[in-house]
């Protein structure tokens, strides 16, 4: 039912904007739709992505919190579990059944006690440490394991991009 | 594709549109006024061939014709529209009329009710628009078969109206679902849309009455055409509004939440399984209405090898799948229940004191709550919903033992019981051919193929009632032997016979797990097999020689 739904994501959002984590900041799109969600992610510190401000779009289903939501970077990103058109490939995000890469444990995948700030929150560690045996991205998992350097000049690139200032 | 290349075309406006058909029509009411102006008209009319309907209002035309002024109000227009129906030109120009009037009144809709319509409603709303006039094209010219132009336009009429309630109603279930996605929408917009609801519903009543009516003269299976999308029509909205009902008593319960008091929270609980089983009895009631209304117009058709019932029986099997999908789903659901409710108890209410928190499903306030053997807490109905899918426990991923035996959904790896089977397990083709069963003289000979690879785990195991017969027949030769060897070995050789000799050779004591090449076309075994069976068949075909040549001699 939706209307369970609704009242899901309506607490996650007061929640969300009562206490926000450090870094993060998710809310709907406008309030006539709460099942589409904008989020602001701060690159985590300390790494390739530090200082930028990367927008991402979150769509939920209409049976949240039993399916997972769909999260998608909305600018350009180059990473190693990030598809290029942005879609974010973390096994939090993949619901129980389905299993794309065939190597996650249940015990990583989606369950209901899962949450926008969860989901959030790995997606800054998963920033932060890419997993490369998971190849959402080939070229990205390649580069950053045989040439971090010019990882890390790309990464860079679009930090700067991602904040308005010319590279 | 056809839709985009219409997408194409310059379709007129619909103010051009609706403009042209509004002139056009006075066009045609204008000449109807001057033909009845001769006052002779009806006789020239009465050697033209009249349809019964018309002959009565020319005959009553007639008695009037004395008085060529006198004609009332009411007179007067029933004579221009005689004229007008015997016209071909104007009754074109009525029905276009009609079709004019139609879209204006589905425009004048979506205006009023649901303003600008969504990229996805649009989306939804052409699709549907296509598919049913794809449908219903086939089912005219295919399955009804009409020879006449009257009938075509009878159904043509009969189903554009059907097709733009169908619309209208796929067009408020979007939007329903829509605002369903926002606390905020304005009540009025509810309103609306549940008025509009409501007169689909009620107009669906109306087209039922008409089929019934129509029913009594046409026959049962006109009536059954007719009335089987009626009903769908009628099911689907009222499901909607359903749907639309409980959401807002829904909502409304939130709104009062605070103040729940005991009676109200028993009414919650309940009103899942309430929500769950209206919502399967209108899904399949509707399901089952158009997969017998599609068989009935199958069987009725009686052209077996048409297009038609080619795709008349696509969309049976569609429909078929669809009913089985959601009886399994159903299933499941009592399944799994019922392990609920079993296994599972409610927690007292000192746990649940003692567990503060909310549920960690939907976040809310636990005023009864079943208990997981991991001792967490979760509303009946949010568990429920979620074991449906998964069987672990959300928040410890514990795994629990639900296994339905009836439905074929994967279980999470833990859960699997480990049937112990080799890893590498030899996968035989023994191809046999026995020619003496056939003609004592043709040669019998077997050929092996044996493959080792990797088993997966799902592999199914050659049928064991077999094995056992086989096996059964060895062990009537060599009793020393247990009945698990045998087995075991006939799992390879797939045949008593080889079995037989590796007992013979001494070969079945140690268990044969040594690697075998690929392909063994004339390998060791087969080969041998191969040999003792010519020789044999060679001494019958010598014997037969003999026997065919000694008459030639004699």
């Amino acid at each position: 039912m939706a209307g369970s739904a609704l009242r899901r994501l309506m607490a996650e959002y007061k929640q969300l904007t009562l206490n926000p984590p450090e870094g993060i900041i998710a809310g709907p799109i406008n309030e006539e739709n709460f099942f589409e969600w904008e989020a602001l992610i701060t690159g985590p510190e300390g790494t390739c992505f530090e200082g930028g401000v990367f927008p991402a779009k979150l769509i939920f289903p209409a049976d949240y919190p039993l399916s997972p939501p769909k999260m998608q970077f909305t600018c350009e990103m180059f990473h190693p579990n990030i598809y290029a058109d942005g879609r974010v490939c973390i096994s939090i995000l993949h619901a129980p059944g389905d299993d794309p890469m065939g190597y996650e444990s249940s015990a990583e995948r989606w369950s209901p006690v899962q949450s926008v700030e969860k989901i959030l929150l790995s997606v800054v560690s998963m920033l932060a440490e890419p997993n490369d045996e998971s190849g959402a991205n080939v070229d990205a998992a390649k580069m950053w394991r045989e040439n971090r350097e010019e990882f890390n000049k790309i990464a860079e690139r679009i930090v700067r991009r991602t904040l308005g200032i010319p590279t | 594709m056809p839709v985009t290349l219409l997408d194409r075309l310059p379709m007129p406006n619909l103010r051009m549109y609706s403009s042209g058909s509004v002139v056009a029509l006075s066009a045609c009411v204008y000449y109807a006024t001057q033909v009845i102006k001769d006052p002779n008209w009806s006789a020239a009319a009465d050697s033209a061939d009249i349809v019964g309907l018309h002959k009565e209002v020319v005959d009553l035309n007639k008695s009037n014709a004395s008085m060529p002024d006198g004609r009332s109000m009411g007179q007067y227009v029933s004579d221009v529209f005689s004229v007008m129906i015997r016209e071909p030109v104007c009754v074109w120009t009525m029905i276009n009329m009609a079709f004019c009037w139609l879209i204006l009144v589905g425009t004048a809709v979506q205006k009023l009710v649901f303003g600008e319509l969504r990229v996805s409603e649009q989306q939804h709303l052409k699709d549907k628009f296509w598919n049913f006039v794809f449908y219903k094209f086939i089912f005219v010219f295919g399955i009804i078969n009409v020879q006449y132009i009257d009938e075509v336009l009878l159904w043509c009429s009969w189903f554009s109206l059907l097709g733009f309630l169908h619309l209208l109603s796929q067009l408020s279930k979007d939007r329903f679902e829509y605002l369903s996605f926002s606390p905020t929408t304005p009540l009025w917009s509810h309103v609306k849309l549940l008025a509009l609801l409501g007169a689909i519903f009620a107009l669906s009543g109306f087209m039922l009455l008409v089929s019934v009516f129509v029913g009594f003269f046409g026959g049962f299976n006109t009536f059954a055409f007719m009335s089987a999308e009626v009903v769908l029509l009628s099911i689907r909205t009222l499901h909607v509004i359903i749907r639309y009902a409980l959401h807002l008593y829904d909502m409304r319960q939130e709104g009062s939440s605070s103040v729940s008091t005991n009676e109200e929270n028993r009414v919650w609980e309940k009103r899942g399984p309430i929500a769950y089983y209206t919502e399967l009895g209108f899904e399949l009631t509707a399901l089952i209405i158009d997969f017998v209304h599609h068989l009935h117009m199958l069987v009725w058709s009686n052209i077996f090898l048409s297009m038609a019932s080619l795709v008349i029986c696509m969309q049976l099997r569609y429909l078929f799948h669809e009913i089985q999908r959601r009886y399994k789903k159903h299933r499941n659901y009592l399944w799994v229940r019922n392990h609920l409710e079993q296994n599972y108890p409610m927690a007292s209410s000192e746990e649940l004191v003692e567990n503060s928190d909310n549920c960690a499903i939907c976040w809310e306030k636990m005023e009864s709550a079943r208990k997981l053997p991991c001792t967490h807490l979760f509303h009946n109905t949010c568990l429920l919903s979620w074991l449906e899918q998964d069987t672990s426990c959300p928040t410890c991923r514990l795994a629990l033992n639900i296994q339905n035996p009836s439905t074929s959904r994967i279980d999470p790896p833990d859960l699997q019981v480990d049937v112990p089977q080799p890893q590498r397990r030899q996968l035989n083709h023994f191809f046999h051919f026995d020619g003496s069963r056939y003609v004592s003289w043709l040669p019998s000979f077997s050929v092996e193929v044996s493959h080792n690879q990797l088993m997966r785990p799902e592999a199914a195991p050659a049928s064991n009632s077999q094995l056992d017969a086989m096996a059964r027949q060895v062990q009537q030769l060599f009793p020393h032997i247990p009945i698990t060897t045998i087995i075991n070995d006939l799992r390879v050789t797939r045949s008593v016979e080889i079995t037989i000799e590796n007992v013979l050779d001494g070969r079945l004591v140690a268990p044969a797990m040594y690697r075998e090449p690929d392909v063994v076309p004339s390998a060791n075994r087969p080969m041998s097999v191969l040999q003792t069976n010519c020789d044999t068949n060679l001494q019958q075909e010598r014997n037969w020689d003999e026997l065919s040549t000694d008459p030639v001699e004699t």
